[in-house]
């Protein structure tokens, strides 16, 4: 494995996901979570667990990276990409029983699901991008 | 094809009767500290074939997964591959911990259920899944 260049991908992959994260979840989608307020803290509560917010998006950036560093064989983003969209699946069935049990919308329910898809598939691209491709010139 | 099938029925088998002893009956107590966060009994039952959806999605991306990538190295490949995924899942949970009011000690104890939940699953689709023999020229 290409450890400089692993580290690389996984900067630029948490730096993506975080940033999505910020606007998909945070701006585009907060007049639909405020529909429903009892579920989430309150900023200035928010704000005391902002590191566990920043740490989970580096547990799963570190994991996407890995996976597409070891377990995509024909490398590149495209094969990346496809990784992240069966990631996110996983995650989408995640949010699917979280609406079963949580007074969450339906409008929260698909922006959640889109948002795992379009996070997941371009990280896993940026991820492709940047190591496998050096990998292959390398070889 | 049928052992796909056959890894992907077994699984999601273990992954319902998982969750429903993980969080249903163990964790409880746990959940009705935070009642404000969940949907009443009678209402989750109303939502019931979303949480059957939800698990068969994850284990149907699960063994695809595994079939792309990990396929041939039995049950340690797929517990290996069972780790990996609850790492992310951690970080999810970790995620949602930062933004919703539940206790810290409920992050712990789902994120051991669910390292049980994913190792004994990666064991079931790696005992089952196995690749098609190469097809001699």
């Amino acid at each position: 494995m290409n450890w400089k260049k692993f580290f690389i991908a996984f900067i630029a992959a948490f730096g993506f996901i975080f940033l999505f994260g910020f606007l998909w979840y945070g701006k585009l989608m907060h007049g639909a979570h405020q529909e429903v307020p009892v579920l989430w803290r309150t900023e200035a509560d928010f704000g005391n667990h902002f590191s566990a917010l920043v740490f989970g998006h580096i547990v799963m950036a570190f994991f996407l990276t890995l996976a597409c560093a070891r377990f995509v064989p024909a490398g590149g983003a495209g094969g990346c990409a496809t990784l992240g969209i069966l990631v996110a699946l996983i995650y989408a069935g995640a949010d699917l029983i979280t609406f079963a049990v949580q007074p969450l919308t339906t409008k929260i329910l698909c922006g959640w699901i889109a948002g795992d898809l379009i996070q997941f598939a371009i990280a896993g691209a940026i991820i492709g991008g940047l190591y496998k491709s050096d990998s292959r010139s390398t070889a | 094809m049928k052992r796909f099938i056959l890894a992907f029925i077994a699984a999601y088998i273990f992954l319902f009767l998982w969750g429903w002893l993980l969080n249903g009956v163990l964790l409880k107590d746990v959940y009705a500290q935070t009642p404000n966060l969940w949907r009443t009994q009678t209402e989750m039952l109303g939502f019931f074939h979303w949480i059957l959806i939800g698990q068969a999605l994850i284990v149907l991306a699960f063994v695809m997964i595994y079939a792309s990538g990990f396929a041939g190295g039995g049950a340690i490949a797929g517990i290996r591959l069972g780790i990996l995924f609850e790492i992310a899942a951690i970080g999810m949970r970790m995620g949602v911990y930062a933004v919703q009011p539940f206790p810290g000690k409920l992050l712990v104890y789902a994120s051991i259920g669910g390292l049980i939940e994913m190792v004994i699953t990666g064991a079931i689709v790696g005992a089952i899944y196995k690749p098609a023999p190469a097809r001699m020229p």
